[in-house]
């Protein structure tokens, strides 16, 4: 690892759940993230089995964060500490991946749990991090540095990093995994009954939302669940050779727009991976044999004038496109 | 040697990122890097040589930053990166002559290493105002070095076609108003046989095969509308010689965007000459 920078070699990631479930397909496991519009009972309801809730917001780094619930230096669950910015996303799934009982992983992951085992969460992070295996994966997701000034890898930085917090159950309460906080936190206990831990959860969630001013804060909320696809393939297969077609139909339905939103990342992440210098050129020569280079340029420099003109008459900086 | 008093000074001015992107816009400012050695800790100084004011100070530990050459531009642009922190100062050489850069960048990189080194200069055919050796403590900005009319307008075009789209002079256009899906979409009813044309430079693992309507989603796509930007902010530093090259065109098509352009109207010229395909 060339280390020769800070970021050591993690590239920023977006944090899109097509982008989370190529991970977690990388690292073998059958669970996919999806977009949680609303912490209510029936959203919950839809996405189970669910295994943790990932809150992540524009970091608001004012100590005016107080904190609910206790530090749990003795957690027996697995912890670590986010020790470089970059990887914020990934450490988040490690960390909700490591506390998830019989979960079902490729090799690497498998042994990188073994070995992490009673270890500190500072250790554990550094670990998790050196790890070139877990870093090619979570690089892989990324656009390709294509066009950069320098051959010195500068990672793509955006304004507002984002950071994840994971939420989830153990050992009977739910606890809060912050990757920049010393300890696991405790967050009161749950009823196995009803929604269990969900409702807990959202306790603690919505109460956290309200204490920043409205508008305040810039978030989104995911959830871990298991991948419904094979469960759904299957119910459909069994349905199907049982004759019971008006339930099946209701299957396809509910297949289809699964499958879709999986075609949807599966386009996404390979548009996002590739490097569009050599289709950009290709597009204008395409337009130039065409001989319809000249009038877009020609177009396009109005359209540029009436942009400078309005942003004058605004007063204001103009925002390029 | 002196316990505080400056190392070494040359003519240098700054480069900044563009913000949210790795494209960094030479500032035309006159100025000048200093290294001084302050009550032992090594200073990095930029001055602004018009204002004489100090506009930058860095204390630097040994071995903490480097001075490294930025390859992939084709100017005098080089970057100090620290291993500390994710810190990035881009400068450029403001010396009209690049005969001593390498002299000076190995200077400032020994000191860098050790805030003991011993400056070492080569011969230098003039004696310019714009170094100082260890004992020469010079706080003032080095002046005096008077610029050939063909200098200054070597000077003149490198900072224009490097600075056009800076905050001071907006673009004329943006190829993102070029690369629309509607000019796409009359593109493709218009010459349907350059649509194949494409296809080779679509993402290898795309989940679907090849078509117009791909290359359609694509196009309305944030990530293209993004991959775009970034190319047209690199185009407008001026640096992209070295890129430009790949894809076929000459060196001065990376200069800025309407080079670029008219080299790819050139270059589609000539490829339909090839073809023999008939010219409207």
């Amino acid at each position: 690892m060339s280390g020769e920078d800070d970021t050591n070699g993690w590239q920023l990631t977006e944090s899109d759940p097509g982008v989370f479930s190529e991970l977690l397909k990388t690292l073998g496991v059958p669970l996919i993230v999806d977009d949680l519009y609303s912490l209510d009972s029936e959203s919950l309801a839809s996405l189970q089995p669910l295994h943790a809730l990932i809150f992540l917001f524009k970091w608001v780094s004012t100590s005016s964060d107080s904190m609910s619930g206790n530090y749990d230096p003795e957690f027996p669950g697995f912890f670590a500490h986010q020790v470089v910015n970059n990887a914020c996303a990934t450490i988040a799934v490690i960390n909700a991946l490591g506390n998830i009982p019989a979960l079902k992983s490729g090799p690497q992951l498998a042994q990188l749990m073994e070995f992490t085992n009673n270890m500190d969460p500072q250790t554990r992070g550094l670990v998790v991090t050196s790890s070139d295996w877990l870093r090619e994966a979570h690089n892989s997701l990324s656009p390709p540095s294509a066009i950069s000034l320098d051959g010195l890898e500068l990672p793509r930085q955006t304004e507002d990093a984002y950071h994840f917090v994971v939420y989830l159950p153990s050992m009977g309460f739910v606890y809060e995994l912050d990757g920049l906080k010393p300890h696991a936190v405790r967050h009161g206990s749950y009823n196995e009954s009803g929604e269990g831990w969900l409702s807990r959860a959202r306790e603690v969630i919505e109460n956290r939302i309200a204490t920043y001013p409205p508008g305040a804060l810039d978030f989104s909320l995911l959830a871990l669940r298991d991948d419904p696809l094979p469960l759904l393939q299957a119910e459909l297969a069994k349905l199907q050779t049982a004759g019971k077609q008006a339930e099946a139909a209701e299957l396809v339905v509910k297949l289809e727009s699964e499958t879709s939103k999986r075609n949807r990342w599966n386009f996404e992440n390979s548009i996002r991976r590739h490097n569009h210098v050599g289709l950009v050129h290709a597009l204008l020569v395409a337009l130039a044999k065409a001989g319809r280079l000249e009038p877009a340029k020609e177009n396009a420099k109005s359209l540029m004038k009436e942009r400078i003109a309005r942003a004058k008459s605004k007063g204001g900086a103009m925002d390029e496109s | 040697m002196a316990e505080s008093g400056t190392l070494l000074a040359f003519k240098a001015g700054r480069a900044f990122r563009r913000e949210g992107t790795n494209f960094v816009d030479p500032s035309p400012t006159k100025g000048a890097i200093l290294l001084r050695k302050e009550d032992d800790l090594l200073h990095l100084i930029w001055k602004n040589r018009v204002t004489d004011e100090v506009e930058e100070d860095l204390i630097l530990f040994p071995s903490d930053a480097t001075f490294s050459k930025v390859s992939q531009a084709s100017g005098r642009v080089y970057v100090l990166k620290f291993s500390s922190s994710d810190q990035r100062h881009f400068f450029w050489m403001q010396d009209a002559s690049s005969a001593r850069d390498e002299e000076f960048v190995n200077n400032v990189n020994g000191f860098l290493m050790d805030p003991d080194h011993e400056a070492s200069w080569g011969p230098s055919s003039q004696p310019e105002a714009s170094t100082s050796t260890a004992g020469a403590s010079s706080s003032s900005a080095p002046s005096g070095f008077q610029a050939s009319p063909e200098q200054m307008a070597q000077l003149q075009q490198l900072l224009s076609s490097a600075v056009g789209g800076g905050a001071s002079a907006p673009s004329e256009l943006s190829l993102n108003d070029i690369l629309t899906p509607a000019n796409m979409t009359a593109l493709f009813t218009s010459h349907p046989d350059l649509i194949p044309t494409l296809f080779p430079h679509l993402p290898p693992d795309l989940p679907m095969p090849p078509s117009s309507e791909v290359l359609q989603r694509i196009i309305s796509s944030p990530q293209l509308h993004s991959a775009v930007s970034n190319f047209d902010q690199a185009l407008r530093t001026g640096l992209l010689g070295g890129l430009v090259r790949q894809l076929g065109l000459p060196e001065e098509a990376g200069t800025g965007i309407e080079p670029f352009l008219r080299a790819v109207q050139r270059q589609a010229d000539q490829e339909r000459g090839e073809d023999g395909m008939d010219t409207d």
